[in-house]
Order: C-alpha cells, then structure tokens, then sequence
C-alpha cells in the first residue's frame, strides 16, 4: 500500500531501503513502505529473509547503505539509534529487551530521562504507560533479570512507550513465550496502537501477528514480495510466497 | 603487629580501589582490561608534581588538577587509539593499551628523567593509638578514597549518567536504543578511570616518592583486586582491593615484605584456576 497524495502523512515512510553487515552483501534490499498513523503493520517472512535486519536498519543499528527513512515527515537516516528515539522510533529488541542488572524502576527511568528534546514525556505519559502495564509497575525494586519472559517483553514495551514514540518496532515479541503470554502480548501490542502509535510488527507466529495486525508485508530474501491488508492474506497466499522460488 | 599490619593493609587497599575501580569502569563498557591503568596512575603523579612543586599550588588543588588532567589524556588516548580499534577485539585493545602505557611512561620519563621526587608537603608526626602507628598520609589516603568511593557510588547508582554508564556495560545496543550515546559513555567513562588513577597515583606518591615505574608498582595488585572482585563490578573492586591489601601486608607474617607481590600473583593464578568469575561474579541473573 503506497500512501496517495490526499493521505494524511504516514508515520513511518522507506524509500528503497539497502542494509547490510560490515562488507557483505545487502540483506535488506530495496523495500519501500509508508505506513499511516496508528496501524499495525506485520512483517512476516521465512527464516532468514531479513525481517530483524530490516527493523534493526529502521532502528539505526544496522546502516543503511542507500534509500531514506521518515518518521512523521522527518528524515532520520542518518541519525544515530539515540537519536531516531528522540525523533519518534522506539524499538524492542527480540532478545536482552530490558537491562537485566538494572531495576525495574532504573529500566524505566533511563528510558526518558537522557531524552531531552523528545516531547510528550513525563509524569503524565508515565501514568498512561503505567495503566497500561500494571505488571510491571507495582515491583520497581525488582531486577529486570529475575523477571520471566512475558514480564521482560512487557517492561521493554513500557520502557519504549515511555519515550512516546510515534512508531514501534517490535522483533518477535512472541518468541519463546507460552501460548497463553503470546495472547496477552498480542493483546498489549492492540493498547499499543489504540494509545495513537503506529506499529511494525516482525513475527515468526504468523497467526497470531495477522489477527492484530491492519497490514501485512511479505519479505523474502529482503525484498518485500507481498503487501496487502492483513484480513486479505490467506494462508495459500502466504504457503507460494514462503516456499523458495515461490514468489 | 596484625594490628598494625590490618591498618596498613585496609590503608593499601584502599588506595588500590581507586585505579581497581577505573579499570573495571572501562573493561565493564569495552570489556578489555587496560594495561595503561599503572601508566595513568603515575602521570597523574607526575602532573601534580608539577602543579604542587613548580607551580606552587597547594596539594589538594594539584591532586584536582591532575585529576582533571589525567582524566582528558585519558580521553584523549581512547580518540586517538582505542576508538579506532574498538571493532578488533580484547586481545587487540589490551595490546594497544601496553603501548600507551609505554608511550605515558616515558612521556614522564622524557620530562622528569628517573630521578625520584617529592611533593612539597610538611612533615607531621604520626599519631598512636592502642600501639598502632597511623600516620598522617594514611589519614589523609583514607579520607580521600572513602569520599571519592561515596561518590563514585551516588555517580553509579542515583543518577542518569551512572544509570547510562551501567546500562551500556549491560547491554550497548539496546542502551543506543533507549537513547543513550554510547561514543559520550565511552568518553565519561574514560574520564573518570583517567581521574581516579591521577588521585590513587597522589596518594600513592605521598606515601613512596614520585618516579617513572610508580604506577607499575601497583599494576598487578591493581589487576588482582579488580580480578578478584569480578571485572566490571564497582563494588567488586573495592573489596577486592582490601582483600589484596590485607593480604599483602599480612603476607609479611610468613614471608618475606620482598615477596609481597607474589601474593597477588598467586591470587590471580588461583582466581585463574578455580574461580574465573571472581568473587562477585556469580550471575545473579539471566542475560
């Protein structure tokens, strides 16, 4: 889905965005996308095709070696990972999502407090997240460490909510949860977006990420091969395009 | 005696936390030991000597402007070396670190020549209590550790540049994506291992005389005590500072005061052999 001229500005725009590691080919090749404001977008794909790359790109771990990336108009292609979080992109990690020598107070306190120039933060937005997530607000003496898996993805989802991001990058928040935390994680991810964020959704549980999501893009080889709202893709769609060759 | 020899020895240790503490800073947020702390340590010495000697300043003031000194050569060491060698590994970082310490040494060398000096202080007597002899540059060592411990623990634990400095030690990536500069962590981070060494290196010369290997005299306690302690845990190093301390004054029951560095050797090869992680290095939880 490309945005059309009448569109409100998306949220999150690529423009034929290149990725790789050190001196090695580019995993993410050439992926346009503009996502509008407040929707969940899942990007699904077969193992290996690059979706954590692409998220890790968008979140400036990973350097872009051509194309653009706009959050809400503003380029930050060239913006360190600090400074995409001032600009509007959070981003939750797969794995070591929350610093687990920290407490749970410290967590959240260091995901705003180096944050100057970021708008919307404070007492009142930490009070909204806070509502949010009451797992992980009522133990803030606790080391992140000893927390379980679900309780982690929970506290790293408050901790980059606290920054007030304009778009939330989550790699894989389901992954190595119970059936029952990924319920309640998919759950959590639906708050998200009805708090007026909009979502890119990287998901192995391909099944679950389609009953949230509003779109879902297909990457392959790390190229986008499917975009199409999510009620649309069927389960053939997705069997041809995940196959090798299939697409 | 022990008496004597357990002042003594918290005495030593104590001054061993400070360079124990700069070294486990750094290698908790670039995870390579830095050879040069000892180098630091004894160019601290050297600057404010020269502060106090040839300029004339009070001592307290010179030990704050080496401080401030050591501290920017620090960081200027990790601008001009250690950044460009970040992505090459421990081994590459600690090599490079052997040869800053070589290139401060004789930076001083080069300036103060081999001869030994002192700083410009009066004479005071040392005071008894209970048979012990506590002398004034151990009162003053004491004090001036304790405070900096103090505030190097607020610094870690209660505000947002200890909380950054522990987050990045923990897990950089995501410290960047919480909007943490990892590059100005780095350089803080830096600052304070240059500046801590530069007080240990006063302290250290206010008890022997300043001279080109004074930092080396203490480079492998220092190792021991941050080893010990687990590296990259703060509070591991103090106490394993005073552990090294005591041991090695107490060592002098048994064995010869020219041996005593041997005693932090063989607790090195020990920790080696049956316990790498250190005292504190238990994990305490899942990463």
């Amino acid at each position: 889905m490309t945005a059309l001229a009448s569109d409100p500005m998306p949220a999150l725009a690529v423009r034929a965005l290149r990725a790789g590691y050190g001196s090695g080919g580019d995993i993410v090749r050439g992926i346009d996308l503009d996502v509008a404001p407040e929707r969940i977008l899942a990007v699904i794909g077969p193992n290996g095709s690059g979706k954590s790359s692409f998220v890790k790109t968008l979140a400036g771990l990973l350097q872009v070696r051509e194309g653009s990336i706009r959050v809400t108009g503003n380029d930050v292609t060239r913006l360190s990972p600090a400074k995409r979080v001032s600009a509007g992109m959070a981003y939750v990690p797969q794995e070591a999502n929350v610093f687990a020598s920290l407490t749970i107070r410290e967590n959240l306190q260091l995901a705003t407090e180096l944050l100057r120039d970021r708008p919307g933060i404070g007492p009142d937005r930490q009070a909204r997240v806070m509502d949010m997530f009451p797992e992980v607000a009522g133990r803030p003496r606790t080391l992140a460490g000893n927390l379980s898996g679900g309780q982690r993805q929970m506290l790293a989802f408050a901790c980059a909510l606290l920054a007030n991001p304009e778009v939330l990058l989550l790699d894989e928040p389901s992954a190595g949860l119970s059936p029952r935390f990924v319920d309640d994680i998919m759950q959590a991810v639906v708050r998200v977006r009805e708090s007026g964020v909009t979502v890119v959704l990287v998901e192995q549980n391909v099944a679950a990420a389609l009953r949230i999501a509003d779109e879902a893009m297909v990457l392959v080889a790390g190229q986008k091969t499917l975009w199409a709202p999510a009620a649309d893709v069927s389960d053939a769609d997705l069997a041809e395009l995940f196959l090798p060759g299939g697409h | 005696m022990v008496a004597q020899l357990v002042v003594n020895g918290l005495v030593t240790g104590l001054l061993l936390a400070l360079p124990a503490l700069g070294l486990t800073l750094v290698f908790g947020i670039l995870k390579f030991p830095n050879f040069a702390i000892g180098a630091m340590l004894t160019f601290g010495a050297y600057t404010a000597y020269l502060a106090n000697v040839a300029a004339g300043l009070p001592l307290a003031m010179a030990a704050v402007l080496a401080a401030l000194a050591t501290g920017l050569v620090a960081v200027a060491c990790d601008a001009l070396v250690f950044s460009r060698l970040r992505d090459r590994g421990a081994i590459t970082l600690l090599v490079a670190s052997m040869g800053v310490s070589l290139v401060l040494e004789n930076v001083c060398r080069f300036f103060f020549g081999n001869a030994t000096r002192n700083f410009d202080v009066a004479v005071s007597r040392p005071l008894r209590w209970e048979g012990v002899r506590i002398n004034h540059e151990q009162i003053v060592t004491a004090c001036v550790v304790l405070g900096c411990l103090v505030f190097l623990q607020l610094l870690l634990r209660a505000s947002p540049l200890g909380r950054a400095i522990r987050a990045v030690a923990d897990n950089p990536s995501l410290a960047a994506v919480r909007g943490v500069e990892r590059q100005t962590v780095v350089r803080i981070t830096w600052f304070l291992a240059g500046a801590l060494a530069a007080v240990a290196g006063v302290l250290a010369a206010l008890d022997r005389a300043v001279d080109p290997l004074l930092g080396w005299n203490y480079q492998i306690p220092v190792f021991a005590a941050a080893i010990l302690g687990a590296l990259g845990s703060p509070v591991g190093a103090v106490v394993g500072a005073l552990v090294i301390g005591l041991a090695e004054e107490l060592s002098s029951l048994v064995i010869p005061t020219s041996y005593r560095q041997a005693v932090s050797f063989s607790l090195i090869l020990f920790l080696l052999l049956f316990r790498s992680r250190g005292l504190f290095g238990a994990k305490a939880v899942r990463k």
